[in-house]
């Protein structure tokens, strides 16, 4: 049986430093991970590395069992796997439909021209993250951070991921947005999405996950249940004045 | 996207005045407008090859040139007809194109600029130094056939291209495909973030600009008769095709042709009080005042003023 997303002993090194360091984990089918861990820990650039945005220098990246190593990021993404950016980096003179629209795209020039836009798909994308009638023609510098933060998991969305990289999604958002954001991934659970989150918002975190992996200077220092994983003694050390 | 009523409106309402023309204006004003048509083909071609990627190319000339100078040594040289020599070079020209994808895929910014400014240099050394028999030289080629006398007669063929072209490359645009292009200027990495190959929509955007350049190239040395490389390679007259797209508005296909005819007026006016260079210099100064007026052209100034008294707002 193959896992969705599977890492084998993947190493990512900047020069002098390891950013990646021999990191191996799977995720279960329909299974949602918790990445955490300190500032610089490396826990985007993993994510950068599934989405081969970065190469690693060695080491396995298995999706469905497929080494996607050596494919494009659209080629990925084709795939099924996605991501949020922890900044994100809108389409500026677009509006919010507008930069939904391009993550629905099919990545065929013909298609483009021929088909048409699927407005209703693009609005229920809106919609559901939290964005309501009077923002689908909004501008991204008319939009707040949260606002911001709801289109860069609207448009990761509208892709059509099976596996979902979610970076930092709560940073930046009011407590309203975060339980918004939360139950819509609690609905996406349900709904059989395999998930992925970075979130120093621990306590938002831990309600969307069935297990938790800790990372620390590139290297995993803990894995398995959240409580676990947050009581360990090298997470607890780490974490010191962080959480 | 969906089309209106005022769309087709306008169209039409532009169309019947600028058909109308030979008999409201006078000869010498007609080839005015004649080399705005020109311009206004050029224009709208760099601005589906850079105006919406951001891949700023100041190599323009090239893919014009490469136009120009096949059909006119094949229909001069080789005596083939112009009907088929025509859709040759814009072939033609759309290969040269490919060139320009190889410093796309890795450079951005202004390297890009300069790598195609080199193309456009190493195009006019080319044709100084290899064959000079079939290209003319320094001195470049005259006594190419026309396809067509007089100025209304000329006007109408470069009315009908820029017509042509504008209408096609608008609905074009209007398509999804016209919003992936201006996707990749504003984030390229998000684009690719949002699965859409890159490099292939970029290639499809310089495919579109060089097949409308390469019309335009061939068309306009079948106007003039002639084919002058010192002109044609000379930065000046990239700069008219940049600054017409900018000022007009890029990313619109109205934009460029609005700048266009708006430049070529201005040169035009200006020319009876400074015949020489430093008219660039006046028309330089104002572009640039419009542009920090209004760094999205005239075209927008437009579209604002529209937008308050447009018939039945639309969402
Ligand atoms: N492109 C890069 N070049 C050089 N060093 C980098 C690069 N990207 C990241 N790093 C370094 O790698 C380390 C891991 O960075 P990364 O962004 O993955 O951490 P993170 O866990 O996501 O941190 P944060 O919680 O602050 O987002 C850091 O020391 C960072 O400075
Ligand atoms: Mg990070």
């Amino acid at each position: 049986m193959s896992h969705p997303l599977e890492i084998t002993n993947l190493v990512k090194r900047f020069g002098g430093l390891t950013a990646t360091d021999d990191v191996s984990f799977h995720i279960e089918q329909g299974q949602s991970v918790g990445l955490i861990g300190p500032n610089g820990a490396g826990k985007t650039t993993i994510f950068s590395q599934i989405m081969g945005e970065l190469r690693q220098n060695s080491g396995t990246i298995r999706l469905y069992g497929e080494d996607i190593g050596d494919l494009s990021t659209p080629a990925r993404i084709r795939r099924g796997v996605s991501r949020t950016y922890q900044v994100p980096r809108p389409f500026g003179d677009m509006s919010v439909v507008e930069n939904i629209r391009v993550g629905l795209m099919p990545d065929s020039i013909w298609k483009m021209i021929t088909q048409g836009p699927d407005r209703d798909r693009e609005i229920e994308l809106a919609l559901s993250v939290g964005f309501s009638e009077n923002d689908l023609n909004r501008r991204p510098d008319e939009l707040s951070m949260g606002d911001l933060r709801k289109l860069e998991m609207a448009r990761t969305m509208a892709t059509g991921p099976s596996v979902m990289l979610l970076d930092e999604v709560f940073a930046g958002l009011t407590k309203g947005e975060i339980s918004q954001i939360g139950e819509l991934i609690q609905q996406m659970r349900r709904d059989g999405m395999t998930f992925l989150i970075v979130s120093h918002d621990l306590g938002a975190l831990e309600p969307l996950i069935d297990r938790a992996i800790a990372i620390n200077y590139g290297s995993k220092i803990a894995e398995g249940a959240y409580a676990d994983v947050i009581s360990d003694p090298n997470v607890r050390s780490s974490y010191l004045g962080v959480a | 996207m969906g089309l209106r009523w005022y769309h087709f409106a306008m169209w039409a309402g532009f169309i019947a005045l600028m058909y109308a023309m030979p008999e409201l204006v006078s000869k010498g004003t007609l080839r005015t407008f004649i080399f705005a048509n020109f311009l206004a083909v050029f224009a709208i071609s760099w601005d589906v090859l850079s105006g919406r990627t951001g891949y700023i190319s100041f190599g323009h000339p090239f893919l014009i040139g490469i136009g120009a100078y096949t059909t006119a040594i094949l229909t001069k040289r080789f005596d083939v007809a112009i009907e088929i020599s025509i859709p040759i070079a814009v072939v033609v020209t759309m290969i040269a194109s490919t060139l320009f994808i190889l410093p796309a895929l890795r450079i951005r910014g202004s390297y890009f600029a300069l790598v195609t400014l080199a193309f456009m240099e190493l195009i006019y050394q080319l044709v100084q130094v290899i064959r000079p028999d079939l290209t003319g030289g320094t001195r470049g080629m005259s006594g190419i056939q026309t396809l067509t006398r007089g100025a209304v007669n000329g006007y109408y063929m470069s009315l009908s291209l820029m017509l042509a072209v504008a209408i096609s490359m608008w609905l074009l645009m209007r398509t999804r495909v016209g919003t992936a292009l201006s996707a990749i200027g504003m984030s390229e990495d998000s684009v690719l973030g949002s699965g859409l190959s890159t490099t292939r929509l970029k290639l499809f955007a310089f495919l579109t600009g060089a097949f409308v350049a390469g019309l335009g190239g061939a068309f306009y040395v079948h106007y003039l008769g002639s084919i002058a490389p010192r002109a044609l390679f000379d930065i000046n007259f990239v700069f008219t095709i940049i600054v017409a797209a900018l000022i007009g508005g890029s990313s619109t296909i109205i934009g460029p042709m609005v700048g266009a005819f708006f430049l070529t007026y201005l040169l035009e006016y200006l020319r009876p009080y400074l015949p020489g260079a430093e008219r660039y210099f006046i028309y330089g100064g104002i572009a640039l005042l419009l542009y920090m007026y209004q760094p999205k052209g005239i075209y927008h100034i437009v579209m604002q003023a529209w937008e308050r008294f447009k018939p039945g707002k639309s969402a």
